[in-house]
């Protein structure tokens, strides 16, 4: 009789280990350890949306800004437009190294160090223009390459109005 | 003994039990997947509604006002080929603009220049629709119901478009219709009325008088003459910009400009007709020379100027710069 109690308990006690070991190993197995795509996500957005949300009238930059370098030397005419307009008309001129140092300006200090980004022009690449062989490496090996994307287009000419694009402007953020 | 056992049946059952519940509530798999598709699905919808925002309130207008500054110039050259006036400019302009035809035949091969070439009002919604569609994958539809133009002030042409459009994305659906208007400015334009009536041999921009309607003088009225500027006066006959392109030549209530004829650029320089625009092609003094001024205080530059009374008066020439034609 003992000895059959005895049994009983081992047996319960075994069990209830068992669902615990398999209760946990299926809580944990559920926790996959996936990249957080938030904080890249929320970068590329950002930049994008300070791209297409600040005009040249409001920047503050002796390069870009009114009064700067661009703007003194005619390059920059009109200071209503936004910096991915300006972009964008800077690619519909052709002036695409004018371009990318705009875009390297306006951008600085825009994107944490330890991200690295790439600005698209109607399906070609504005920044960096041509990319070292560091920057293709890191992008290639990312695990999670984010892109944000908006139309853009502009007035090339308000005298014979002038219009320039739609194109599609492309943001791409990625973690070094 | 029977007891013991259902005893420890039941906290074995108990301890199943809550682990099971455990594992339902506290399960992430459920939870993040949900989050990540509301996420995705807010951020892409708030993707297309920037652009569908960005087309009513950006682009249309920025295309219309192109496609309004194009068109009035493809008109003019067309006058300026044809030498004759449009008939019905309101279905013109409203051809121009969504075709860039004109009954029919595109106006660039009848005015020799590529202006509505790819620039018509129906080639940038095609450009609009496809690049959305490459870029949000949202597939744009834009039917335009009605174009037109018109004035409210002298200087400047109102045109409005009529326009529906939807836009439709794996995610939402955006239908509209929208009323676009915009302004453009008439200054730089050539007077489409000189081209028709000397068979393009005398051409005038619309440039705007600075002279105040109270500071006029002779030697203003020189200058005026001289650089070939439009005034516009208050209560005037004079005919709107947009008028002179169907010869309609009646007082504008709103938008009545008229410049003055320069004697030495026609043919012959000497007419008996009063040298503002709009008077002196439609001859209206052409049979009442008593109303008629030569305006001697002119005639060393301006050899047989001459203005009806009611201009010698707007224009403050004195009877020392004025001698009565007849």
């Amino acid at each position: 009789m003992s000895k059959k109690k005895g049994y009983f308990f081992v047996l319960d006690a075994m069990l209830a280990l068992m669902v615990l070991v398999i209760g946990i190993f299926l809580v944990t197995s559920s926790y996959v350890n996936v990249p957080e795509p938030a904080q890249v996500s929320l970068l590329s957005d950002d930049l994008l949306d300070f791209l297409s949300d600040t005009r040249i009238g409001d920047l503050n930059n002796p390069y870009a800004g009114i009064g700067g370098y661009l703007w003194n030397h005619g390059e920059i005419t009109d200071s209503d437009n936004s910096l991915l307009q300006q972009i964008g008309e800077f690619y519909s001129a052709g002036r695409l190294d004018t371009a990318e140092r705009f875009i390297q300006n306006v951008s600085s200090g825009a994107v944490p160090q330890q991200y690295m980004y790439e600005i698209w022009m109607d399906k070609t690449r504005l920044y960096p223009k041509i990319p070292s062989s560091g920057h293709s490496a890191s992008r290639n090996g990312t695990g999670l390459l984010l892109t944000s994307k908006k139309l853009t287009f502009g007035i090339l000419n308000r005298t014979t109005s002038d219009i320039w694009g739609p194109y599609r402007a492309e943001v791409f953020v990625w973690e070094r | 003994m029977g007891k013991v056992s259902r005893k420890g049946i039941f906290f074995t059952f108990i301890a199943i039990i809550i682990i099971a519940v455990f594992l339902l509530v506290f399960t992430p798999q459920a939870d993040i997947s949900l989050q990540k598709d509301t996420k995705a699905v807010g951020a892409r919808i708030g993707a297309v509604d920037s652009y569908v925002s960005d087309l009513e309130n950006r682009y249309f207008e920025t295309v219309l006002r192109a496609a309004t500054y194009k068109t009035i110039l493809s008109l003019i050259y067309y006058m300026n080929s044809t030498g004759s006036y449009i008939p019905d400019f309101d279905a013109s302009f409203s051809e121009v603009m969504a075709t860039g035809k004109i009954n029919g035949v595109p106006i660039d091969s009848i005015t020799g220049k590529k202006i509505m070439e790819n620039n018509t009002l129906t080639d940038w919604n095609n450009k609009i629709i496809e690049v959305s569609k490459d870029t949000l994958n949202a597939n744009t539809t834009i039917t335009i119901i009605n174009v037109s133009a018109s004035q409210s002030k002298p200087w400047n042409i109102d045109s409005s478009m009529l326009v529906n459009y939807s836009v439709k994305s794996n995610v939402a659906e955006w239908k509209r219709s929208a009323l676009i208007t915009t302004t453009t400015s008439i200054e730089g334009m050539h007077d489409p009325y000189y081209l028709a009536n000397t068979n393009k041999a005398y051409t005038n921009r619309i440039k705007k008088s600075t002279v105040e309607f109270n500071q006029w003088n002779i030697a203003k009225v020189r200058e005026h003459l001289r650089n070939g500027t439009y005034v516009h006066w208050e209560n005037s006959d004079a005919p709107s910009f947009l008028m002179r392109f169907t010869n309609t030549i009646s007082q504008s209530p709103c938008c009545g400009i008229e410049s003055t004829v320069n004697p030495n650029r026609i043919t012959p320089s000497d007419q008996r007709e009063s040298y503002a625009d709009y008077f002196f092609w439609s001859h209206k003094f052409a049979n009442n020379c008593t109303q008629l001024y030569n305006i001697t205080g002119l005639w060393d530059e301006f050899r047989h100027f001459k203005l009806d009374f009611d201009h010698v008066a707007r224009y403050n020439i004195t009877s020392q710069d004025a001698v009565r034609n007849c």
